[in-house]
């Protein structure tokens, strides 16, 4: 797969549920369509519900990667607004 | 105006404590209200009791202080509201649910279709005793499925449609039961692991996981009270249109083996799971299991 890179970066692995997608949703929304943000989060709640709402939002999961004990980072593309 | 003994004989209309005062006991379909009926619930218990009420565990609503001589203004209001009255005594009690997949966003089916069902061909059915059923829609089981006698958990089985996937590397993250690996840049399943929660299908960013078989895993012979016990996990795998018929069977073969005022989790531990099960009568998880792969 080609290297995809970020251009902002997001740490959210001390927030809990809901601050946690709020948290990526702001993120996204400051971004330009196809820009790349990566976000660091947790295992368990946030790693299984961030992804989902994103989806739900429309934007595009490309990796996850285990980067630490019980951290993930997601590579997520900003999709089209709605 | 003397009461409506038919009626009153249903249940709803309960003793309570204090001199010539009795409760309305309504039900809802588990636990959903609309605006409209919470209005509805403010003036009936404003007009016939005083002016409050109580929320019961089972998802009901319990309007105190109403007067037997009341009743009958009362239970026709209530109709013309098209607010549901509960039940009490030997019964199928007002079934409970979460708000499922329509809301949660763990949830894997939808209750409230599923629960109008169940209550529209089991409610008020007289029992021995009192019998009850609660449905959750994904394995969290909210509404405790295992502590009624009847209790429903969603459950929901992948399968990869390959060609769709990017090896973004989610699935394998998230699988509670440790089924997905990614081996040899492949997702691969061992369905022997998988836990049937859809959070592979939920989050999957292609849309790689689909939906090949939802159903109920099916708990039988919980209960709470002076001597709880939780429920045998009976049927894995029950197709949504297999569910009536399921509990269909399970209440005559209680109605046939009970003795005395045993409730059905005596019966069920009198008889053991495995026979119990063997005199209900359920056709099997079906062709959509079976497709999905996860016939064992
Ligand atoms: S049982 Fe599952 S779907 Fe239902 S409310 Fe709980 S978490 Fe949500
Ligand atoms: S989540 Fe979807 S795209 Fe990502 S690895 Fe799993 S199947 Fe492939």
């Amino acid at each position: 797969m080609a290297e995809i890179r970020a251009t902002k970066r997001l740490d959210i692995t001390g927030d809990c549920c809901p601050i946690t997608f709020v948290k990526t949703k702001l993120a996204l929304e400051e971004m330009q369509p196809g820009e790349i943000l990566e976000v660091l989060l947790a295992e368990g709640e946030p790693l299984n519900n961030v992804p989902r709402s994103l989806k739900f939002e429309g934007h595009k999961i490309h990796q996850v990667r285990k980067v630490g004990p019980n951290i993930y980072s997601l590579l997520v593309e900003r999709g089209e607004d709605q | 105006m003397t009461p409506d003994f038919h009626e009153l004989k249903k249940g709803g209309f309960i003793k309570q404590q204090g001199p010539g005062l009795f409760l309305m006991r309504l039900r809802t379909i588990g636990g959903h209200l609309t605006a409209r009926d919470l209005e509805n619930l403010a003036k009936v218990a404003t007009e016939y009791g005083r002016g409050e009420v109580h929320l019961t565990t089972r998802q009901g609503v319990e309007i105190p202080g109403v007067r037997l001589e009341d009743y009958q203004a009362l239970i026709e209001e209530i109709k013309a509201l098209n607010l549901l009255p509960g039940a009490c005594g030997p019964r199928v009690r007002s079934i409970v649910a979460c708000p499922g997949k329509e809301v949660c966003p763990n949830g894997v089916l939808d209750t409230r279709e599923m629960t109008r069902e169940i209550d529209r061909a089991f409610f008020g059915r007289e029992v021995p005793v009192k019998f009850k059923i609660a449905v959750a829609a994904c394995f969290n089981a909210c509404t405790k499925p295992r502590e009624n006698d009847v209790g429903l958990q969603g459950i929901v089985y992948p399968e990869l449609v390959a060609e769709r996937c990017r090896l973004c590397g989610l699935c394998q993250s998230i699988c509670p039961g440790g089924a997905i690996k990614i081996i040899d840049e492949k997702v691969t399943i061992n369905r022997q692991k998988c836990y049937g929660d859809g959070a592979c299908i939920a989050s999957c960013p292609t849309s790689a996981w689909v939906e090949a078989a939802r159903g109920f895993v099916v708990f039988v012979g919980g209960k709470m009270g002076r001597n709880p016990r939780l429920g045998y996990k009976m049927f894995d795998f029950v197709p949504e249109d297999e569910v009536i018929p399921l509990i269909d069977s399970i209440l005559t073969v209680f109605e046939q083996k009970r003795k005395g005022q045993e409730r059905l989790a005596d019966t069920v531990k009198r008889l053991g799971p495995e026979l119990f099960r063997q005199l209900v009568s359920f056709p099997g998880p079906g062709e959509a299991l079976r497709k999905a792969n996860m016939a064992r």
